[in-house]
């Protein structure tokens, strides 16, 4: 007979079953410490962290109306000076918005208001359109020439439509889901807001 | 003793020629006092810093070294270390960059300073120890160094050696010495906490995986 | 007329497994490979190094795609990028680590695993071919391993190359031009360092991982050999199976698995406390970014091709040297024909055979040794000793091992 033959049947099966569990469960930990580090080496690294550092943007020399572009972490961020008229347009109610109270949508605490913003004139925001990532134009004139009719300013995205008010909310009835985000910021000067950080001690400027 | 066994003992006594050769970079000649630095000690790596940006980095870079990686490890907040290493000067995310304009060491002491980032895994902490303190004068004033014959590097730390105790001197040249080592490898104190957990972790799993093969291993007559 | 299936797959008409096996070999190959695939009951220590060196595979791999993920093949850019995984990729350290602990666990494990090959005459019919292509394999995991070593790009990376290639330079006629060819540049550069970064990464392995099947399939055509060099097929039960085998799994998996983990062990010991092997797994010159203007003191290859490298420069003569090293490889590929003794296992060969094997062990060691030092003429005239005597083993055993004063083997294994 062969080598394998129980001389007698008290092969402890229980025994076996706990410690090939036992085993087995140790060994799984195991292994999913192990995976640690492959899973983990995917996270941005420093040298990425690094460069993704906050970013200050000068506005001394932004004009009402006008708009300027700054990088951060490889993404472009939008400075927009909104002038008075601007931020009486985005006061009224209108149920076009899809998430007019920023419900939904990405932005600080400190942002999530009428106007998604620290300081009411000023608009900081992604360039992305939160589709599929296109950078949307800037199209603050009411009823642009392009833009339909009733265009109160804001931005339109040409990929596929999408439509944002001069705070970033995205209309109803077009691809986009959300709002466009708004980073973290805060002035640390009158003219230097500061893109990637938020305010040290809460509250704005 | 069965033959496998004389064969083991045999190879293993042939490991013997192997260990006097462990030593970074190659025989020198020279003996190397030990740098007896240690790695844990955070304040002589915060002077060390501090030292390295005043008598070192007027030449020399770390460019592998980033100044918040450097605050983070040695205990400095990111407005401490840029005061304390770059005068304010630098953002805390750049890397640690040597003062000189490119090409000027190369015009006014006849070569270039090396980056220092993995000086320290090249020679050795006894070599940078021993090298820091190894400049001599001759008879005409000429500086020279015994540990590298001819090099047009300065004896940067000539000041401390006259105006300090010896100890202090020494200090001083073990904590420069420290900051080289932990800039070599910054991830080294990590490695060396992670490494007995993950081997304790494995002798339980030695065990159960033991006591599984006797237990099955109980089927064979062996 | 239905289908008859396989007899061992009765479990699985109606299950998972079962559709797979309508359609796929997938019962059947576990059983023939693992689950009722009969090993002798007598493996020792020296059988635990195949399923190792499986292991390292898979970990030179899998930390080598990683590794690739980060590293960049590029002659500005690649020392560099070994420093940022070291210090800012997440973990990287620890990823480059594993890669260079396991380059070196590969040959310590692929060493002894050939040293039992020897002791127990793994070789020999019918397993000549499992023999070959491992020999293939370890000319393969050479290449392998010096190509890898190019990519940090470090001092001793570029000068090491610089000179192994040359030594393709040597030989006549057609030397400089394949030299050249190989390099794809009048020295070693970037050029080089791109064709060797697509054949590490993926033309190796692939032909590394091919051999690896075709060897196991090689050895389990026949049937593994053991520690007495009995053949376990000749005594089969009523059931065909052997009398002294058992069955892989549970067995042999439960006993790899712990000696996986004690090898786990001790690869973590050198892993987290000693990565650069006292300067011999990470040499130390590598620490230094590739200047062609400037030689390091000492070339010395990685500690695995030392004692190879000791027979080379041990031949005063350029060309020749290249032709004694590469003897010192290609006779190892003739052992089953030079070994005419019909004893397999050194348990029951003659005091000639242990005496042989002995000193050639002692001669693989010592020329190790010998090929980490520069070469005085004391060294060189030891490495020319030991380089004769490391021969003397393949050119005496032709003779000795058809004479040899066995004792009789056993028919069952002990």
């Amino acid at each position: 007979m062969s080598t394998e033959d129980q001389k007698n049947t008290s092969v402890n099966v229980t025994r076996r079953k706990i410690l090939t569990g036992a085993t087995g469960v140790v060994g799984a930990v195991g292994a999913t410490f192990l995976a640690v580090p492959f899973v983990s080496s995917w996270q941005p690294s420093e040298k990425a962290k690094a460069a993704g550092a906050p970013v200050n943007a000068d506005v001394s020399q932004l004009q009402p109306g006008q708009m300027l572009t700054v990088s951060w972490r490889g993404i472009p961020v939008w400075v927009v000076r909104r002038t008075p008229e601007m931020l009486a347009l985005l006061a009224e109610e209108n149920g076009s918005l899809r998430d007019p109270a920023s419900d939904e949508s990405k932005q600080p605490e400190y942002c999530k208001n009428n106007t998604r913003a620290v300081k009411d004139e000023y608009l900081v925001v992604s360039g992305i359109c939160t589709h599929l990532g296109c950078a949307p134009l800037y199209r603050p004139a009411v009823g642009s020439p392009d833009m339909s009719a009733d265009w109160e300013g804001g931005f339109f995205c040409p990929c596929h439509g999408s439509r944002f008010d001069l705070a970033g909310r995205v209309f109803q009835s077009v691809p986009a889901p959300t709002n466009l985000d708004i980073p973290p910021h805060h002035f640390i000067s009158e003219n230097v807001i500061r893109i990637g950080e938020d305010p040290v001690e809460g509250g704005g400027a | 003793m069965t033959n496998m066994k004389k064969i083991l003992w045999l190879m293993s006594l042939l490991i013997l020629p192997f260990t006097s050769h462990l030593q970074a970079a190659g025989g020198y000649n020279i003996t190397l006092e030990s740098a007896d630095n240690n790695l844990r000690d955070q304040e002589s790596l915060k002077r060390g810093a501090i030292l390295f940006s005043n008598y070192c980095m007027a030449c020399h870079s770390v460019k592998y070294m980033r100044y918040n990686r450097i605050a983070r490890d040695l205990g400095w907040t990111d407005e401490e270390v840029i005061s304390e290493m770059a005068y304010g000067l630098n953002t805390v995310t750049e890397d640690v960059m040597t003062r000189m304009l490119p090409g000027v060491a190369l015009d006014v002491l006849g070569s270039e300073a090396p980056d220092l980032s993995l000086m320290a895994r090249l020679k050795g902490d006894d070599y940078i120890y021993t090298f820091l303190r190894a400049y001599q004068q001759d008879e005409e004033g000429v500086w020279n160094n015994s540990v590298l014959k001819g090099t047009s590097m300065p004896n940067v730390l000539e000041g401390i050696e006259r105006h300090a105790t010896p100890e202090e001197y020494a200090q001083a040249a073990r904590d420069i010495t420290n900051f080289l080592a932990y800039a070599g490898e910054p991830s080294k104190l990590q490695r060396l906490d992670l490494g007995w957990k993950v081997i304790a972790f494995l002798l339980v799993l030695l065990l159960l995986t033991y006591l599984l093969k006797r237990e099955y291993w109980r089927d064979i007559k062996h | 007329m239905s289908h008859q299936t396989n007899d061992q797959s009765q479990a699985g008409k109606s299950t998972v497994l079962g559709w797979f096996d309508e359609r796929y070999p997938v019962s059947s190959t576990w059983n023939k490979h693992v689950g009722e695939y009969y090993a002798p009951r007598n493996f020792n220590f020296w059988y635990f190094f195949g399923s190792l060196a499986l292991i390292v595979l898979v970990n030179q791999i899998v930390t080598g795609i990683w590794l690739t993920m980060s590293y960049s093949p590029t002659g500005a850019g690649a020392f560099n990028s070994v420093e940022y995984i070291m210090r800012d990729v997440e973990w990287g350290w620890l990823l480059r680590y594993l890669h260079s602990t396991g380059a070196s666990a590969f040959f310590i494990v692929i060493y002894l695993h050939m040293m039992r090959g020897l002791l127990y005459g793994s070789y020999k019919k019918p397993r000549e071919l499992v023999w070959i292509i491992g020999m293939l394999l370890f000319l393969v995991l050479m290449g392998e391993a010096f190509m890898g070593y190019l990519l940090p790009w470090g001092q001793m990376s570029f000068w090491g190359a610089q000179v192994i290639i040359s030594l393709f330079g040597a030989i006549p006629v057609i030397g400089p031009d394949l030299a050249l060819w190989i390099r794809g540049d009048f020295v070693i550069s970037e050029v080089t360092l791109t064709r060797f970064f697509a054949l590490h990464v993926i033309a190796l392995p692939l032909l590394l991982v091919i051999l690896v099947f075709m060897h196991l399939v090689a050895l389990h055509h026949v049937g593994s050999n053991n520690p007495d060099g009995v053949e376990i097929k000749k005594l089969k039960d009523n059931n065909g199976i052997p009398l002294d085998g058992i069955r892989f799994h549970p067995y042999y998996a439960v006993k790899d698995a712990m000696g996986a983990v004690f090898f786990f062990i001790l690869f973590a010991l050198v892993l987290f406390y000693a990565p650069e092997g006292g300067g011999f797994f990470i040499e130390a010159p590598n620490f230094e970014p590739a200047n062609p203007l400037k030689t390091p003191e000492h070339i010395v290859p990685v500690w695995y091709f030392t004692p190879f490298y000791a027979i080379l420069r041990a031949v005063p003569d350029k060309f020749l040297g290249v032709v004694a090293m590469g003897a010192a490889i290609a006779v190892l590929f003739a052992m089953p024909w030079l070994d005419r003794c019909k004893v397999k296992s050194i348990r029951y060969r003659g005091n000639s055979f242990k005496v042989l094997l002995t000193i050639l062990v002692i001669s693989f060691i010592v020329l190790g040794f010998l090929g980490t030092q520069p070469s005085t003429p004391l060294y060189t005239k030891l490495a020319q000793i030991f380089t004769a005597l490391y021969f003397m083993f393949f050119l005496v055993l032709p003779f000795t091992s058809a004479n040899e004063k066995t004792k009789p083997v056993p028919e069952r294994v002990t």
